[in-house]
């Protein structure tokens, strides 16, 4: 398949405490979204963040690598809900780091054990670019679920 | 203090024909945008894709790193224009991350310039995390 390439722009004015930037996808699907310090580190302010467009990212990264999983084992989803949650700290030398992303998931699949799907959720994640890519820098955790599944098992 | 930062997706079916939507981030600042396979692996497409929201975070993160080192060095930016190009291969990964960089930044010299963008490069948390990616080119030049 050959190789795909997405870009996105950025422009910044002004120092990092108080300037502000403005971020543009190539596609058009998203564009001028504003972000500073303050709604990177502290409260939003209907702002993005780095970390942010990374959640949505590994969100839908890995939402795709559990559709193909499911789909491979002869059980496509039905419905699927995934929520993404990346967490940015400060670490002991006092720069950020990007130290975790958590992985929700929820799925209506029809016909198949908690036992197949648990496995096929940790191949997804293991399957999905960004999850490799951020182990380098934090841990990312999987908690799937099936719609009707009662008390995990 | 850590700070969390969520994203929600729904998807429908499977990977090759279904669809689904980043409904909802912890902002606000963006929502309801259409994701599938197509959009993500063919050129030409008006839908965003994993990709694309990595291309994005990292130009952010690197554009904040670079301000913040300027600063430092007592040439905060009048303005900084950055992009990041990220490569996707299907069945591989990503294979390579392309930023670049133009700065407005009155009193400071090309060299000096480059090697703030440089420093910002390597040490943006969101460079941390993709750490990984087999190349991180970058090129840094000011606005003459």
């Amino acid at each position: 398949m050959p190789r795909v390439q997405r870009s996105a722009d950025v422009t910044w004015e002004g120092n990092v405490a108080r300037g502000s930037g403005a971020i543009t996808g190539a596609t058009g699907a998203f564009a001028g979204l504003p972000y500073s310090l303050a709604s990177r580190i502290e409260k939003t302010d209907g702002k993005t963040s780095p970390e942010e467009l990374l959640a949505g990212a590994h969100a839908a990264c890995f939402a795709m690598s559990l559709a193909g999983e499911l789909a491979g084992a002869g059980s496509p989803v039905e419905h699927l809900d995934v929520h993404a949650t990346v967490t940015l700290d400060q670490v002991e030398d006092g720069s950020h780091r990007i130290v975790a992303s958590e992985l929700l998931a929820r799925a209506r699949v029809k016909e198949m054990d908690a036992e197949t799907f648990q496995r096929l959720a940790t191949t997804a994640s293991q399957g999905c670019p960004f999850s490799k890519l951020i182990e380098a820098s934090g841990t990312v955790t999987v908690n799937a679920t099936l719609e009707g599944d009662t008390d995990g098992d | 203090m850590a700070t969390d930062r969520t994203a929600n997706v729904t998807w429908n079916g499977d990977l090759m024909s279904g669809s689904g939507r980043i409904d909802t981030v912890t902002s606000g600042a963006f929502g309801s945008l259409d994701v599938d396979w197509k959009a993500r692996s063919e050129d030409g497409q008006t839908k965003t894709s994993p990709e694309e929201l990595i291309a994005a975070a990292h130009a952010a993160c690197f554009s904040m790193a670079l301000s913040n080192g300027l600063g430092q060095a007592g040439h905060a930016p009048e303005e900084l224009k950055s992009s990041a190009t990220v490569t996707f291969q299907p069945g591989e990964g990503i294979t390579k991350i392309a930023l670049q960089v133009t700065g407005k930044v009155p009193g400071m010299s090309d060299d000096d310039f480059r090697q703030a963008a440089e420093t910002a490069k390597e040490n943006c948390p969101v460079s941390k995390a993709l750490a990984s990616v087999p190349e991180i080119s970058l090129d840094a030049r000011l606005q003459s």
